[in-house]
């Protein structure tokens, strides 16, 4: 064949001669005989159908996902072999059955057609087998000398397995080191421990003990491995029926967290006077230091609040933040001793017996000096997010012999010599420890889909044990915990997605040593800026995932991108609006970014969140928003001193998906806010109300009637129902330009509103799905009938009958429609989300929709529908709890709870009848089925005047 | 149209007070029909109607584009958004249906009540009414999401049984548009029967001939014609009004049959009804002064004609302000707060300047129609009108509007923008109204003859 010439080109082929037709004919025919070749695995045709398994029927299996290195155990839903979605994992202790935005949007990017599919070599398509060829006389280079050079770079990882392999690689190449780097880590907390106790712990704190919590730049309801675990023991403490157990959260930060958004009194505050109340809540336990300057503000918080945890003594809890120096995290423990806390602690698990971790400076250090011969980094993005002093990018390509394992071809990638791409955690055997240490083994839900290889394959080949299996390794981890009857455990193991009793003993700490903490000045005229993990990218490793970019910041709700939150008077002061870009400067180093004005920041202090900017993230992550990183030092990871800003002069459109609302006067109805004292006196809300009279015949009662009930005290805001409700319903995602036009696709929303109350206004969540309105305004005006109401009470959408007239959403009071401007999902997908791949993780339940067509929340009817085929088999009814809409499912507070309000022992009719129960707008007569119970706060009678 | 310049003119003279609708001194009945007939039969267009042709034929090609585009893209291509919904489409389309149905009012409405002037203006007002009705019906196709299936509106056996659903404004729309465009075309075409009957007979080609000859329906001018006809005109006038009025409810209805604040309001019916006729009367307004001028017409298009409709102007403006105050003052007595802080959007939200020129337009300027003097000056007259018909798009643009991005979920309120295609589609339709309107003028007389020699007899000038 002609150099050049290549069938895919159709001028190319018009130009074929005839022996050149004959030539691809032949090349053609040997490569579908080639293709037919027999698989290596043994084929399974359906002929006898696999155990278990029906077609077009969800199994579910329980699996393990990374988050940060901490596993998250979950239970993947796989229909016909694909997985397409995930719930949580209810035996599991990190998941406790629910999940985040993080585990949801996991299932789409085994599909992500950015994938890495093949090893590349310096930029060109290579080879497993070219990369063993290379990697070999590597090692004989290593054997000579113990592996002298020889570094291994990875993110934190818990994984037995793992650990165990590294420990045996040192074994072969005592001399070679473990560096881990990982964004968002415990280096704090750890120095804190290690101040206190004089060795590193691992705090566990246990929300559902802690009546009274005080949290100084803390946020355990924010986003991470241990929020799910968190918010539930939150609320369980926060229980109604139980007033005397009712917590109450003092939240000091100076950043708008989740936390400090749930919190009953709460306090904004720059990171020095978080510190100095530290400080001041210890000198009231006895610690007798220097008494900082405190604010009047701070005054009266720090003594209600010490109070109040010391009246509380055993079940008060203090917790300390990433933006607070070590010095504070060790008082906090000293503080915890003195109030006997409910927090345990347990030996760190991420690293071996043998070996402890250097660090990443250390290796940047060694690079430097060219003592790094061969470079191995497993799973970790350094390129991108390694703090800036360490010139990371500049020196990377100074190492002979570098290699990036990743499931992406990222910025490391295309730093290193080699890069290998990763097979996805659903493609492979594993096994990693929750954030309280318990172990799970991580099984595939699917086979490889391209040519890739998990960590622990590489590490087998660094070690040179070729023929060994990841599924051998990890059962050989645990054939000593398994005994005698290993299969029996290991199947019981797999099926419940947890190994039973792998959970560490808390350690008995001793008494703490109390340091000497001072006062920080607050450096006056300068801004402090005060970074944190992004709730939808994390520390940038879920920068390409699509649902998530698109999933709103819970508090500014904005999408695709990371404004600069700076307060209202800084923002005054430097002549700023919402949608300036501000030129950030440390030193010499630069970032550019659009300033959003936020209430939740305090005077003199910046926030920004980490992970964007990418360089090459892929299709959907590239080139958005600003790398905080590049301001990023290794002395100065959370709170940055010493940025100068500077107005760029130019105005970038901030793309937001709703509005903060501030609710004034009667429109407070929208968002009630009860207070815990007031609770028992008040009377009953719209549930004693009579509905008002009707010509309408009653809903019928002989069948099922779906309603829903979403309490507003529970939501922390955190989106994992709104990527649940995308994952479920094949919800499209539109993309930023059709963002700034005010279109979007979700089916429901968290809105977030203010209470404007004198000096401290309470925020609160209230996600909106469809009402599912009894006498909803939708259906009369749609002129072609395809939103009907169905017997069971659904107001159902007919997606092949609507004609897209769009009176529906004009007439909705909620705007919960959501109409195809494009088609989103049909052949107008945004970047590559048209790609193959992405089809295969559609449920195959829910269909898509057709440009111009009207869609909404349905309450999850296939679940529904579901149900009903089951219990129709079983000739029964749907039991109570039998149908989990996939909001509800995700919830990690339980938020929501659905069921037939025609069964008198459901939970959802139960609530409808409480105290705090409302209806959205209920005065417009829709008679929604979807109701609220009303935000509860507990005050302290003490600082009760500031809400009045 | 040059060529009309050496028409056997009837002169035109100052206005006699003897005879206000006419402006000649004499005016035979020859030389009437021949004022209107020979333009069309004997002249060729000239290069003033060859211009407008062009021109607008420039906007026909837009508004095909537009439509392509529309078709091949989706409705993404408009400014529209999740809370804003609606937009350019439909405020334009009743803007089109209320221009259609000034038309309409004061072809019956003055019949019925015997106003002898309407002979001059009244067939290229039912024109207009047939032309602003079938692009005013566009819109509602071209803004459904599947365009394809707008017949789904319309009750035809079908293999899933199913019909539309009766409770929808949108279906009584669907008829309202439908039946309206019928009678209008039907009510147009009967009233021209005996000129076409005058078009045969004076025709010169053959062609000409056969064509009106054919649309005459063999009318010979007899009594028993003549009584026939009479009958079935007043007839259809009698049944136009109350059409009218029912089609401009129901186009209220799409609004007020829904749950939104500044929708759901019981005066929206009537209301729409006299924006209908506000809107309509201006367009008629601005035809008239334009086919008077183009067509050399000033002997039988007088001051006084003006003078009248500008009259009825300054009645539907008064009422029009009523509506709007009526529509302040119930936002404040109900009490609600969605409503309230609706009226308080209107004054003080983003849309407020484009509230201040609707209010301008549709309730200040016409005041000056108070004065005689301004009445019967053409030019004047006409700027108001214009004004008065961009009040009266900006009214209907604001209801969506401010409605729709003001509603009650605060979380979504939100604007709209519109793009280069919600303009294109915009404009696009005048010149498309335009290029039929100067087709018409070539091929059909744009006064009736039959009617303006009985008033040129009346007035005591044939």
């Amino acid at each position: 064949m002609k150099p050049g010439l290549s069938g895919t080109n159709p001028e190319d082929i018009l130009r074929l001669s005839r022996r050149d037709a004959l030539r691809i004919f032949a090349a053609h025919m040997a490569l579908a005989v080639a293709g037919c070749s027999k698989p290596v695995e043994e084929i399974v045709p359906y002929v006898t159908m696999p155990e278990g398994l029906v077609p077009g029927e969800p199994l579910r299996f329980a699996t393990t996902l990374p988050m940060g290195g901490y596993g998250l155990g979950i239970m993947g839903i796989s229909v016909d072999g694909r997985p397409i979605k995930i719930e949580g994992n209810p035996h599991h202790p990190s998941s406790l059955g629910a999940t985040d935005v993080f585990a949801e949007a996991a299932v789409l990017s085994l599909y992500d057609p950015d994938r890495s599919r093949t090893p590349i070599l310096r930029g060109s398509i290579a080879s497993w087998d070219a990369f063993r060829a290379a990697l070999l006389p590597q090692l004989a280079k290593h054997d000579v000398n113990a592996g002298a050079g020889l570094r291994l770079l990875t993110g934190r990882i818990t994984s037995p397995t793992l650990l165990r392999q590294i420990d045996h690689l040192f074994t072969r190449y005592p001399k070679a080191m473990w560096h881990v780097h990982e964004p968002v880590d415990d280096s704090l907390e750890r120095q804190g421990t290690e101040l206190a106790f004089g060795r590193a712990l691992h705090a566990l704190p246990r929300l559902d003990k802690a009546e009274v919590m005080l949290c100084l730049d803390a946020d355990p309801l924010g986003p991470g491995p241990s929020q799910i675990v968190n918010a539930r023991r939150w609320i369980e403490a926060r229980n109604p029926k139980n007033a005397r157990g009712f917590s109450r959260s003092y939240v000091a930060a100076s950043a708008p967290t989740l936390t400090k958004i749930k919190a009953d009194h709460r306090l904004a505050l720059h990171p020095a006077g978080v510190s100095d109340i530290a400080i001041a809540v210890a000198n009231v336990m006895g610690a007798g230091m220097a008494q900082p300057n405190l604010p009047p503000s701070s005054e009266r918080f720090v003594n209600t609040a010490a109070q109040d945890l010391i009246a509380h003594k055993g079940r008060a809890l203090i917790l300390t933040g990433r933006s607070q120096r070590a010095e504070i995290h060790a008082l906090s423990h000293w503080i915890n001793a003195q109030l006997d806390a409910p927090q345990d602690f347990i030996a760190p698990f991420d690293r071996s017996a043998e070996h402890q971790p250097s660090t990443l400076a250390a290796l940047a250090e060694d690079i430097q000096a060219g003592r790094v011969e061969t470079l191995v980094i497993l799973d970790s993005n350094v390129g991108y997010d390694a703090p800036a002093d360490l010139s990371i990018t500049a020196n990377l390509g100074k190492v002979p012999f570098s290699v990036h394992l990743g499931l992406y071809a990222d910025e490391t990638a295309g730093l290193c010599q080699w890069h290998l791409p990763q097979s996805h955690p659903f493609e492979s055997w594993s096994d990693l420890r929750a954030i309280d240490g318990t172990a799970a083994i991580a099984q595939p839900l699917i086979r490889p889909l391209y040519e890739t290889r998990s960590a622990h394959d590489l590490l087998t080949m660094l070690a040179r044990q070729d023929a060994v299996s990841s599924y051998d390794l990890v059962r050989e981890t645990w054939r000593p915990v398994g005994g005698d009857s290993f299969e029996d455990w290991w199947r019981q193991t797999l099926h419940d997605g947890v190994v039973a009793g792998t959970a560490p003993l808390s350690v008995v700490a001793a008494a703490p040593t109390r340091p000497e903490v001072t006062s920080t000045d607050e450096t006056q005229n300068e801004l402090a800026l005060v970074l944190s993990p992004d709730s939808s990218v994390w520390d940038g490793r879920f920068a390409n995932s699509p649902w998530l970019q698109e999933c709103p910041r819970p508090i500014s709700k904005e999408v695709w991108g990371n404004a600069l939150s700076i307060g209202a008077a800084d923002a005054r002061r430097l002549n700023l609006k919402t949608g300036d870009v501000v030129r950030l400067s440390l030193k010499d180093r630069v970032i550019q970014t659009p300033v959003l004005v936020s209430d939740g920041c305090p005077p003199g202090v910046i926030n920004l969140t980490l992970g964007y900017g990418r360089r090459n993230a892929g299709a959907i992550g590239n080139a958005i928003g600003a790398d905080a990183y590049r301001l990023r030092t290794s002395d100065a990871l959370w709170m940055i001193e010493g940025v100068t800003i500077a107005a760029a002069g130019k105005r970038q459109e901030i793309l937001t998906t709703q509005n903060h609302v501030r609710l004034e006067g009667l429109a407070r109805d929208l968002y009630p806010v009860r207070w815990l004292n007031d609770l028992a006196s008040a009377a009953r809300s719209d549930a004693e109300a009579p509905s008002l009279p009707t010509f309408y015949p009653p809903a019928a009662a002989d069948t099922y009637a779906w309603g829903m009930v979403i309490d507003t005290a529970a939501c922390i805001g955190c989106n994992a129902c709104l990527v649940a409700c995308q994952a479920e319903n094949n919800v499209p995602v539109v993309g930023p330009e059709e963002i700034a036009r005010g279109r979007d696709m979700h089916w429901l929303r968290v809105d977030i509103y203010d209470h404007d109350m004198p000096a401290d206004p309470v925020t609160g969540f209230q996600p909106v799905p469809c009402m599912q309105c009894e006498n909803a305004p939708c259906e009369p005006v749609c002129p072609v009938a395809a939103s009907v109401h169905d017997s069971e009470g659904l107001n159902a959408q007919v997606y092949n009958r609507c004609v897209g007239t769009r009176f529906c959403e004009a007439n909705c009071p909620y705007k919960v429609r959501r109409f195809n401007f494009f088609g989103y999902a049909d052949g107008q997908e945004y970047a590559n989300l048209g790609a193959e791949t992405i089809k295969a993780q559609r449920n195959p339940d829910v269909s898509t929709r057709q440009r111009g067509v009207m869609e909404k929340c349905t309450y999850c009817v296939q679940r529904i529908s579901r149900a009903r085929r089951k219990a129709k088999k079983e000739d029964r009814t749907i039991a109570e709890g039998e149908v989990v809409t996939a909001c509800q499912s995700a919830c990690p507070t339980q938020a929501i709870t659905f069921g037939d309000l025609n069964n008198p022992d459901s939970v959802a009719k139960r609530l409808k009848s409480g105290p705090r129960n409302y209806e959205l707008l209920g005065h417009l007569d829709t008679r929604p089925r979807t109701t609220y119970l009303a935000d509860l706060r507990n005050l302290n009678g003490a600082l009760k005047g500031e809400h009045s | 149209m040059s060529a009309i310049a050496s028409a056997p003119a009837i002169a035109s003279a100052p206005t006699n007070p003897a005879h206000p609708w006419i402006a000649a001194e004499h005016a035979s009945y020859g030389e009437v029909t021949a004022l209107v007939a020979d333009p069309i039969l004997l002249r060729t267009a000239g290069r003033r109607w060859w211009i407008a042709f062009g021109v607008s034929g420039l906007f026909v090609v837009v508004t095909l584009v537009a439509i392509y585009v529309l078709f091949t893209e989706g409705i993404g291509v408009w400014g529209v958004n999740s809370t804003v919904v609606w937009g350019y489409a439909i405020a334009s389309y009743v803007w089109w249906i209320a221009i259609g149905s000034g038309g309409t009012l004061i072809s019956a409405m003055l019949l019925i009540t015997r106003q002898r002037w309407r002979a001059s203006v009244n067939r290229f007002a039912e024109t207009m009414t047939v032309f602003a009705v079938s692009i005013s019906g566009l819109f509602p196709i071209l803004h459904l999401g599947r365009p394809q299936y707008f017949y789904w509106l319309a009750p035809y056996p079908n293999t899933m049984l199913l019909w539309p659903q009766w409770r929808s404004a949108l279906v009584w729309d669907f008829w309202a548009i439908l039946s309206y465009l019928l009678f209008s075309i039907l009510f147009l075409y009967v009233g021209l029967l005996p000129d076409l009957a005058t078009m045969r007979d004076r025709a010169t080609t053959a062609f000409g001939q056969a064509f009106y000859g054919a649309f005459a329906l063999g009318w010979r001018g007899s009594a028993h014609h003549w009584r026939c006809y009479e009958t079935l005109q007043i007839t259809l006038a009698a049944l136009a009004v109350p059409l009218v009025v029912s089609v401009h409810s129901i186009v209220g209805l799409d609004f007020a049959a829904s749950l939104m604040p500044g929708w759901q309001e019981t005066i929206f019916p009537p209301y729409f009804v006299v924006g209908a006729l506000f809107s309509g009367f201006a367009s008629v307004i601005i035809l008239t002064a334009l086919v008077r001028w183009g067509l050399r017409l000033e002997a039988i298009i007088t001051v006084h004609h003006f003078d009248a409709m500008a009259k009825i102007l300054l009645l539907a403006s008064i009422v029009m302000t009523c509506s709007y105050a009526t529509e302040w003052f119930m936002a404040w007595y109900a009490g609600a707060p969605a409503d309230r802080s609706l009226v308080t959007f209107l004054f003080t939200g983003s849309s407020a300047p484009l509230y201040r020129t609707q209010l301008l337009f549709n309730c200040v300027l016409p005041q000056m129609l108070w004065f005689a003097v301004v009445r019967r000056n053409v030019s004047f007259v006409v700027l108001i009108a214009i004004g008065i018909n961009i009040g009266m798009w900006l009214e209907r643009i604001l209801i969506i509007w401010n409605t729709l991005s003001h509603g009650y979920a605060v979380s979504l309120w939100r604007l709209f923008y519109p793009t280069l295609w919600d303009w294109a589609l915009l404009f696009g339709p005048v010149g498309l109204f335009v290029f039929f309107f100067l087709c018409f003028v070539r091929l059909i007389p744009a006064v009736p003859m039959n009617e303006l020699r009985k008033l040129c007899r009346e007035e005591h000038v044939a």
